[in-house]
């Protein structure tokens, strides 16, 4: 307890964003808690300090419910990685992330670095069903109330966003035509962006399929964006820079 | 031709096992100013006494039956009329009563036939009471398998209606419950809301799909009774009362077979109402269905089920909402003042309120000065807010910001809520930091550090884990096994919050049944207390496994429990040594003395019903 009062101040920002029940506050309690429980929609947005070697990274769990939808621009503020997150058996999440998300990111840094996370892959993947971490199988037993869907169905759909049809798996290739996509959005030149076979991801949140991939591949990358802002405060003495010189942390369990 | 005869023959449902008599001399007991404790219970030795010795029956399953019989085989104009005999039949019945209360099957055979007598002084009452709701009816439905047979109305409305229970969408999986099944029906209590074009928007339990037909038809019906200029407020049946609350666009239904009263299920719904509000705010639900008048109000309030589901829940088993007051956790008044001490430093601008939580009790709040100036903050949306707090909680680290309106403060405005944990990975203490700034999460974030840092210095968490609630052992009488008390006026301080105490739920009333079958004896007898065609002050219920004695006074509200075998006399002592106790323990039962941050930076730009507010938007507005 005395630790979380020790201040910390936030050197990095990243952002989870999606529809509701695509699995970003199960994603984010896999990797921090090691678990796999039952969650209850998200209200507003919460906000996680996790130590990263010396470093603190804020991470913003949003809520996907289109109640909360204005918010999300503030919580955009300013963030170094966005996580847009989708459900591998829906279509409409990944759609929802084109016409309700994107435009949230506008007030993210312009360096800002974007991931394409397709989750519950356990539910479509056999390689996603093996509990990624044997010390701490998925818990939780049958998927909550996560849409279920036939495991061998790779066909995609002639059109994706067929309403009431049953829910449909997307592709990586999907994934990977969206991420071309937000990387045109923002104005960036996909030659001198990160590729995108390595900001697309497949995860399970039950099982812990590449959950610490997602994560720790993205704290990596933004290495370079807290190190910038490290040394432009440097120049504006006014900062707290109280915790530069703490002894590096382990660099991952529990914080 | 609907409203004439069924809605004032039902009208008195509550009132037909009490003989009009001991009505009129429960009236004029009490509201003299008397002082302290002792003064009061000398008040309540000659109510007592002036009440004779007769028992007050409970109202059963059995006397329903009865009346049931009654209902679909007599005519209701001849029960209008008074029966003489009758009359007589119920004295008797008195004097058998207060013979053998004890035997239980007696009692109940009694009950029996007091049910046919009492119905002379329900059918009277309801005479009265037809003049003071003109305009508003009562329809009397039988529900359930017999609806088709007993269904009492306009030849219209009663065939829509056999409809609804007859014809039922195929179950769905999604909320779990067959809707078609025995089981979903015998629900306690159901609760539905739709829109006014008859759109379901939530349902308690099975799914709104499931069950979008018998809302059709609920709205159905509302509606034609609406086009005769008339509001429907309630339907009874033979073991149901379904209850419609109308809001604004919305339509709260609840059918409940709790035995409440109409007037207890109406302000159940209003709670109901009034979360669906603290969640997207009145000016924008009004909003929303002026712009679109059959939109899906579910793509907005997809994911508040559970939040809706707690409220419910918390609205059967937590008595703080049938009392209107807040339950406050035990503490030594330093302690508690200590406490609001670190939240009224702990200040930024912009920042409203500071409440902390813990055991899922309030601790204490602190309000900014000229908010408190201007209005307080009621029980009804501080429980909202607790509500809130145990359907959104984050695990352990997270920290919560989140839009917020507190309805009955100002239900078109948001505050931004704060909400963190003090104590993880326990979770037991909470706080909630409310502002009226949606960009100030970090400030706001910081007061929380310096307020967990004060509390560290002061060992304050493990003090509040100390804290608990108390055992009516503790009071120190032998027979009085439980009770609730909420006192009106906290002197010093007459804006303060209402509060109220109340000791564990403790053996014989430890097993959820039990519980439940207490809390539901007091719901009774707070529905005879606040009847609104004849309250009482008092009244000395002798049920089958226990007593219960309720007094209301100008100064406090008091329900309490007794064994079975006490007697008045003793009933009236505990009630003087439970009203000293209660005078010695207040600082630590309550709040006594509200802090407020002496100073703001920047006094808030928004107070109640402030105009210049961002009123409602929480940005979903573009999305519609
Ligand atoms: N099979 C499977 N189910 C998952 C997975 N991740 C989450 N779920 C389930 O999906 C549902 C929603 O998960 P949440 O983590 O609450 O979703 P969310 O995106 O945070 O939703 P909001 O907070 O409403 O925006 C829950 O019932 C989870 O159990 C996963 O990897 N596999
Ligand atoms: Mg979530």
């Amino acid at each position: 307890m005395p630790e979380i009062s020790k201040m910390k101040k936030p050197d990095v920002k990243v952002v989870i964003l999606g529809d509701m029940n695509v699995g970003k506050t199960s994603l984010l309690h896999r990797y921090t808690e090691r678990k796999f429980r039952d969650t209850i929609s998200t209200v507003g947005g919460a906000f996680y300090l996790k130590q990263w070697g010396p470093y603190n990274i804020s991470i913003w769990d949003t809520a996907g419910r289109e109640q909360f939808h204005g918010l999300g621009s503030m919580y955009c503020r300013g963030a170094a990685a966005v996580i847009l997150t989708y459900d591998v058996t829906s279509w409409q999440s990944l759609a929802e992330l084109e016409e309700r998300f994107l435009s949230l990111t506008d007030t993210a840094n312009h360096d800002c670095i974007y991931a394409i996370v397709g989750n519950k892959a356990d539910l479509t993947d056999p390689r996603a069903q093996l509990p990624a971490d044997p010390q701490s199988p998925a818990e939780g037993g049958e998927p909550g109330t996560g849409p279920r869907v036939p495991s061998a169905c790779p066909t995609p759909p002639a059109s994706p966003l067929s309403p009431g049809s049953p829910p449909q798996q997307v592709g990586r290739e999907e994934a990977a035509a969206l991420y071309g996509r937000v990387l045109r959005y923002k104005g960036l030149d996909e030659g001198s962006s990160l590729p995108a076979d390595r900001m697309c991801f497949e995860t399970s949140a039950r099982t812990g399929y590449n959950v610490d991939l997602l994560f720790e591949t993205l704290f990596d990358l933004v290495l370079p964006s807290i190190l910038r802002k490290r040394t432009e405060n440097q120049r504006s003495p006014t900062v707290d820079l109280e915790d530069y010189c703490e002894p590096p942390g382990r660099r991952r369990g529990c914080c | 031709m609907l409203n004439a005869l069924p809605c004032s023959y039902w009208d008195g449902n509550m009132e037909r096992d009490y003989p009009q008599k001991e009505g009129a001399e429960e009236l004029n007991i009490c509201d003299q100013p008397t002082e302290g404790p002792g003064a009061y219970a000398d008040t309540l030795a000659t109510s007592l006494s002036l009440l004779g010795s007769h028992m007050f029956p409970y109202h059963g399953e059995v006397v329903d039956r009865d009346v049931k019989t009654s209902v679909s085989t007599e005519d209701p104009v001849e029960t209008l009329l008074p029966d003489p005999t009758a009359v007589e039949r119920t004295s008797t019945l008195e004097a058998e009563l207060s013979q053998k209360a004890d035997t239980e099957s007696q009692e109940s055979e009694d009950i029996g036939l007091s049910a046919q007598s009492d119905e002379v002084v329900l059918a009277e009452a309801s005479v009265n009471n037809g003049k003071d709701s003109s305009g508003e009816f009562v329809v009397a439905l039988l529900a359930g398998s017999k609806l088709e047979e007993h269904c009492v109305g306009t030849e219209g409305t009663s065939s829509v209606l056999s409809e609804s229970i007859a014809e039922e969408a195929p179950p769905l999986s999604h909320r779990d419950e067959d809707v078609t099944a025995e089981s979903w029906r015998q629900h306690r209590k159901h609760v539905f809301v739709l829109s006014e074009a008859g759109k379901p928007i939530y349902s308690r339990y099975g799914s709104e799909e499931a069950l979008s037909s018998t809302m059709g038809v609920m709205m159905a019906l509302v509606s034609f009774v609406q086009s005769g200029d008339n509001m429907i407020r309630s339907v009874y049946s033979e073991e149901r009362t379904v209850v419609f609350v109308q809001k604004g666009p919305l339509v709260l239904v609840c059918v409940a077979n709790s035995r409440q009263s109409e007037q207890q299920l109406r302000d159940e719904l209003l709670y109901v109402y009034y979360q669906i509000i603290s969640m997207l705010t009145q000016a924008s639900i009004t909003r929303i269905f002026e712009h679109k008048k059959n939109y899906d109000l579910r793509r907005l309030l997809a994911g508040s089920e559970k939040i809706l589901d707690g409220l419910l829940d918390l609205v059967d088993w937590d008595p703080s909402f049938l009392l209107a007051a807040v339950h406050c956790l035990p503490l030594p008044s330093s302690l508690r003042d200590s406490l609001s001490q670190i939240l009224q430093k702990a200040i930024t601008p912009n920042l409203v309120f500071s409440i902390l939580i813990a055991k899922k009790q309030l601790v204490t709040i602190v309000q900014e000065k000229t908010v408190i100036e201007d209005a307080r903050l009621e029980p009804a949306d501080v429980h909202l807010l607790l509500n809130l707090i145990g359907a959104s909680s984050a695990f352990q680290a997270g920290e919560i910001w989140t839009p917020i309106c507190l309805p009955l403060f100002n239900p078109d405005c948001y505050f931004y809520a704060y909400i963190s944990y003090l104590d993880p990975p326990e979770c037991t203490v909470c706080l909630l930091l409310l502002s009226t700034d949606k960009e100030a999460f970090y400030a706001v974030a910081e007061c929380k550090r310096r307020i967990e840092e004060a509390m560290v210095a002061q060992n304050s968490l493990s003090l509040i884990e100390k804290a608990q609630s108390y055992s009516v052992s503790q009071v120190g009488v032998s027979d009085l096994r439980h009770f609730m008390y909420k006192p009106f006026d906290v002197p010093d301080n007459h804006r303060q919050l209402t509060q109220f105490t109340s000791p564990e739920m403790e053996a014989p009333y430890s097993s959820a049944e039990e519980k439940m079958r207490l809390l539901d004896l007091y719901r009774y007898m707070h529905s005879r207390i606040h009847s609104s065609s004849r309250p009482l002050k008092l009244i000395y219920h002798v049920a089958e496994r226990e007593t219960l004695l309720a007094w209301v006074t100008s100064k406090f509200e008091l329900y309490t429990c007794f064994s079975p075998l006490v007697t008045k006399a003793c009933a009236i002592t505990a009630i003087t040594k439970l009203l000293r106790w209660l005078k010695k323990e207040e600082d630590r039962l309550f709040i006594r003395y509200p802090p407020k941050y002496s100073t703001t930076p920047n006094p808030s730009k928004s107070s109640r019903k402030s105009e210049q507010q961002d009123s409602t938007d929480n940005g979903f507005m573009s999305l519609l």
